[in-house]
């Protein structure tokens, strides 16, 4: 137990490096390039002062004049950039944002005039509940398929369930939900789903079971999408292993000392076979995380994906920075948890 | 006994060979990458088969090739400014009755004409025209997604390149000399492996505008990693196995050791995971595309029509055509890669009962 203990200590602690790589690298691209948060403040105040016309502290002359004559006043600009911590070199600055990140401090988001931590934790549930149920559709579905295509082997029904994984191969999830809402969204087609979004506007004035319902019409499209992207890679996966495992010695042995097949199959090997699907639970929360910026963005379902993809449209740092942060963390961390489960489920693995 | 055969009368056919007719007799799969190599050559010559300029204009008896050369309006006796128009011009030709003729592509238009004769705004449906409509600026999405074919394969087979030879480097690096090396460099890859990579590049392209070459190195970046752990698997095995110890006893140099004797040993994952490969490439340009943070306009490209097809969700053509072209392209590369697995790894799966 040793071993796995240090082990898990150094994939802690290699977090803090990795955490400091990512951010600083981001920080610091973010930081460099014009057109961050500074600039359109300066944009938008000389457009205000332009439109004031000749006001006091114009310092270019009549009304209409172009907007690079236009002077900003030096306090004003001291002040600015001080708002946005902007006089100090970039290592202060990112000391300051780490500063603030340990103490659970995301900074203010420009466009929401909000905290960060505020923001994101609004978006949380319902990027988790599209995800998470997305992942129990996708595991409910693709083991037990797995299964049967590995227990029929060169069957009629494995030949002609592969027509589905080739498919699922084929078709990234995202483009596949785009497909059904414009066939099914009432486009030009039928009119059988709602074009996106997480529930009605009217939601909250539905009895309880048209709530329901409405919410169910709003999921089963985005949460179809959440299934093919990960249907093919799960179904061939499973199957896979538990054709390995079927061919395995001690599947003989249980065969030899005469046990009926179903339990051979269904309790020594399929226990066994499920070892490498455990690796995807650490995976579920980068999916939940930042794998359905596409989705959400393909059903304007307003989660943690689309808002850290308009944050950096919109340039809000702030929250393009907590979210690249909280994601780093919950991604290391995802990755030690599917070890963690690994090596509890199978007593076979040793870490170095 | 020619060279061929073996001692026990036999002929020694190499494993490569083996391999190769076995890929052959898996008809779905060859078939496939028939198909998807024609196609893909034949994406080339696209500037003859779909453009607006004509492959040969007899004018006055002389022959031109404004293909291959730029003619302005004037030139052809056109009241226009820039670039002559051939379509118009081959009607007024033919109208004029006279022996000059022109002679146009067989789908005579460009994909980054904005066309104007399709009756109402674009987007405008499919019509005998334009067989797979026009986009928000009036386009023609057949020639875009031809064009667009080119430059997502293109891109995808550029990208699992460069991958693949920064990848096999480093992973024969790390297999090839182990220790302290290997140990160092493999806690550097973890960190780099863990970062969220996609929202990076799309931070990173939302600042500066990636063109072709920098959303290459962008996605190479992350993208050499998972090759990585393969070859140098394959290294720690094969070096530990006789004909390298051989090599090794004959006094062979590090360099023909590594480069002679392991790596063309161990290069089934390389050909294995290649068609997949190309499909990761193909859906992240496109995923990318789509969100706005791929190559820059007016480049031709699946995602983009696909994102116009968004915000336009009444113009279904604008997300079935890409996506029927995307999935078909996919499917083939698909069954290739799965002809390739099954004929490189071959499986025999034993069962009892």
């Amino acid at each position: 137990m040793g071993g796995l203990a240090s082990y898990f200590i150094r994939r802690f602690l290699l977090i803090i490096p990795t955490f400091l790589g990512i951010t600083i690298l981001v920080f610091c691209i973010l930081q460099i390039v014009p057109g961050g948060p500074l600039e359109q403040e300066i944009m938008k105040l000389k457009a205000g002062m332009a439109q004031m016309g000749g006001s006091a502290e114009v310092g270019g002359g009549a009304s209409g004049s172009e907007l690079g004559q236009i002077t900003i006043p030096a306090e004003a600009m001291e002040e600015m950039k001080k708002f946005y911590n902007m006089d100090k070199p970039i290592p202060i600055r990112y000391a300051i944002w780490l500063w603030n990140v340990l103490h659970l401090d995301l900074g203010h988001s420009y466009v929401y005039a909000e905290p960060v931590w505020d923001v994101i934790k609004a978006r949380f549930p319902i990027s988790i509940y599209f995800g998470l149920i997305g992942m129990i559709a996708t595991y409910s579905i693709c083991i037990p398929l797995g299964v049967f295509k590995a227990v029929k082997h060169g069957s009629k029904f494995d030949l002609l369930s592969s027509v589905t994984v080739f498919i699922g191969y084929s078709t990234p999830g995202w483009l596949a939900g785009l497909v059904l809402l414009v066939l099914l969204g009432g486009g030009s087609f039928w009119d059988v789903f709602p074009l996106g979004e997480f529930r009605s506007e009217n939601w909250y004035d539905l009895s309880w079971w048209g709530k329901i319902v409405d919410q169910v019409h709003h999921t089963i499209l985005p949460v179809f999408a959440y299934l093919v992207g990960s249907f093919a890679v799960l179904t061939i996966m499973m199957k896979n292993s538990l054709i390995e495992n079927i061919g395995q010695d001690y599947v003989r042995t249980a065969f030899a000392k005469g046990l009926p097949e179903k339990r051979v199959i269904f309790v020594h090997a399929l226990r066994n076979s499920l070892i490498p699907l455990s690796t995807g639970i650490g995976h579920i929360i980068n999916v939940i995380f930042a794998g359905s910026m596409l989705i959400e963005r393909t059903f304007n379902i307003h989660g943690m994906g689309l808002l850290a993809y308009n944050s950096i449209l919109n340039r809000d740092y702030p929250i393009t920075l907590g979210f690249l942060a909280i994601g780093a963390v919950l991604g290391l961390l995802g990755n030690i948890l599917s070890d963690i489960a690994y090596a509890l489920i199978d007593p076979r693995i040793r870490f170095k | 006994m020619s060279e061929n055969t073996t001692p026990t009368g036999y002929k020694s056919v190499s494993l490569f060979r083996k391999r190769l007719k076995r890929f052959r007799s898996i008809k779905r799969g060859y078939y496939s990458f028939i198909i998807i190599v024609i196609a893909y050559i034949i994406s080339f010559l696209a500037p003859l088969l779909m453009n607006n300029k004509a492959l040969l204009v007899s004018y006055n008896g002389r022959l031109h090739f404004p293909v291959f050369k730029y003619y302005p309006g004037s030139y052809f006796g056109q009241d226009i400014y820039g670039e002559a128009n051939y379509r118009t011009l081959k009607q007024q030709f033919k109208a004029a009755e006279q022996s000059n003729w022109v002679l146009m592509p067989p789908y005579p238009y460009s994909p980054y004409e904005s066309l104007t004769d399709p009756r109402g705004s674009p987007p405008n449906p499919p019509s005998w025209q334009h067989w797979f409509g026009t986009d928000d600026r009036g386009r023609d999405v057949f020639v875009r997604l031809v064009y667009g074919f080119n430059i997502s394969l293109s891109f995808s087979l550029i990208l699992i390149t460069c991958g693949y030879v920064i990848g096999i480097s480093v992973g024969a690096a790390l297999g090839y000399f182990g220790g302290k090396f290997d140990i160092i460099a493999q806690r550097f890859i973890e960190i780099w492996s863990s970062m969220p990579h996609l929202y990076t590049i799309i931070i990173v392209s939302s600042i500066i505008r990636p063109n072709f070459t920098l959303l290459v190195i962008l996605l190479t970046l992350w993208g050499w990693i998972s090759m990585t752990y393969f070859i140098r698997g394959e290294f720690y095995r094969e070096k530990a196995k006789d004909y390298v110890h051989a090599a090794i006893s004959m006094g062979a140099s590090d360099r023909k050791i590594v480069f002679k004797h392991i790596l063309p040993n161990s290069l089934t994952p390389v050909i294995t995971f290649a068609p997949f490969a190309i499909v990761g490439g193909i859906s992240a340009l496109v995923g990318l595309d789509y969100l706005g943070f791929g190559l820059p306009p007016p480049t031709p490209s699946w995602g983009e029509l696909i994102n116009q097809g968004v915000n336009n969700i009444f113009s279904w053509w604008l997300v079935l055509s890409p996506f029927s072209a995307m999935f078909c392209t996919l499917l083939l590369v698909v069954f290739v890669g799965e002809a390739v697995r099954q004929a490189f790894d071959p499986r025999e799966f034993s069962r009892l009962r």
